[in-house]
């Protein structure tokens, strides 16, 4: 007997990730999935943003990290709700953990849901978590090669921001590569150039946050990664 | 090794579809597609498999991995060509002005079973 299944392995995540978009369609809530490398700056990007959006949008936070609270107690300084993720040794974030994670949060009173994904370019580009935009960061010091090296996880990404721009000049760091890269993995992304310890750049990306926000509390966002 | 959590949710996928076909007997051969730019490796699936599959319904499962390439499309030259990996270049031209095309989906293609004893 054959049984013909012609289905995507981790259908269960994406169901589940559609039923986390759902859940923060009706509360009015961009969800963000922010993912990078171990020390390309998610978290100092994401203090930067908060400060930047104040007034604009509310947000809340989910940190995953394989272990520790140390993100969450510095998003948690800044009086953002925050909801800290334990892996306990997976190297990424999932819906399953996403929908656990938001049950005790307070959605009705945010905006905006940044979840800041596990460091890692590779496992964390196979699972949508039910955010509405993926944003991909590279810092310079990791090389302009890493677009070419791990496709996946900047392929499916909505925006990638290039981070601590600010040592641009101590680097060989070719931005032209990067961008080049980017357009030919996802032409319809948006890059943005930052340094979050200077705040260049910052403004941009919170104003494309904003915009997002408006697009998918009009119901023309909600789907999955591109 | 994320591939661990995907043959997971693949055993978990494979028993969902043998109970919802009402089937009976053992699980002798799975079929899975998983495009070359997906991000997973075919080998660590495997890996991932002898580790899991004891005392599961495809314990003892053949396994048959199909790798579709993606397509690179050249807006300079026009070419269409398979391409196994991304380089960001048209692999006939040279030119940077390409989009890609497929190869990112796992996909469980089919389960086979013996037939139950009469």
């Amino acid at each position: 007997m054959k049984i013909v299944a012609a289905k995507k392995i981790l259908s269960a995540n994406a169901q589940l990730a559609d039923e986390n978009r759902a859940k923060l369609n009706a509360a009015g809530v961009l969800g963000v999935n922010l993912v990078g490398s171990p020390g390309c700056g998610k978290t100092t990007l994401l203090e930067a943003l908060v400060a930047s959006l104040r007034g604009r949008l509310a947000p809340a936070v989910i940190e995953g990290d394989i272990a520790g609270s140390i993100d969450a107690e510095r998003i948690d300084a800044l009086g953002v709700p925050v909801v800290q993720i334990n892996t306990e040794g997976a190297c990424h974030l999932d819906a399953t953990m996403i929908a656990a994670a938001t049950q005790g949060m307070d959605l009705a009173a945010a905006d905006l849901l940044v979840i800041e994904n596990v460091g890692n370019l590779v496992c964390t580009a196979g699972f949508d978590l039910g955010e509405h935009v993926r944003i991909v960061l590279l810092s310079l010091t990791e090389g302009d090669d890493k677009l070419v090296k791990y496709p996946a996880i900047f392929r499916g990404s909505h925006a990638l921001v290039l981070t601590k721009c600010d040592l641009l000049p101590h680097t060989n760091f070719q931005v032209d590569r990067a961008l080049g890269d980017m357009r030919r993995l996802a032409p319809e992304a948006r890059v943005f150039q930052v340094s979050a310890l200077r705040g260049e750049g910052i403004p941009a990306l919170a104003d494309w946050l904003v915009e997002q926000h408006a697009v998918a509390r009009s119901g023309r966002g909600g789907t999955s990664l591109p | 090794m994320h591939e661990v959590a995907i043959v997971d949710a693949l055993i978990e996928q494979v028993e969902e579809e043998v109970r919802r076909a009402g089937a009976t007997g053992r699980v002798t051969r799975l079929e899975l597609s998983i495009g070359r730019l997906s991000g997973v490796s075919a080998d660590a699936v495997r890996f991932a498999l002898e580790l899991l599959a004891p005392g599961t319904v495809v314990e003892s499962a053949r396994v048959d991995i199909r790798q579709p390439k993606a397509l690179c499309c050249c807006g300079a030259c026009g070419a269409r060509t398979e391409i196994e990996a991304v380089d960001c270049r048209c692999p006939l031209c040279g030119s940077g002005e390409i989009t890609i095309e497929g190869g990112r989906d796992m996909i469980l293609e089919s389960i086979e079973l013996e037939d139950p004893s009469p």
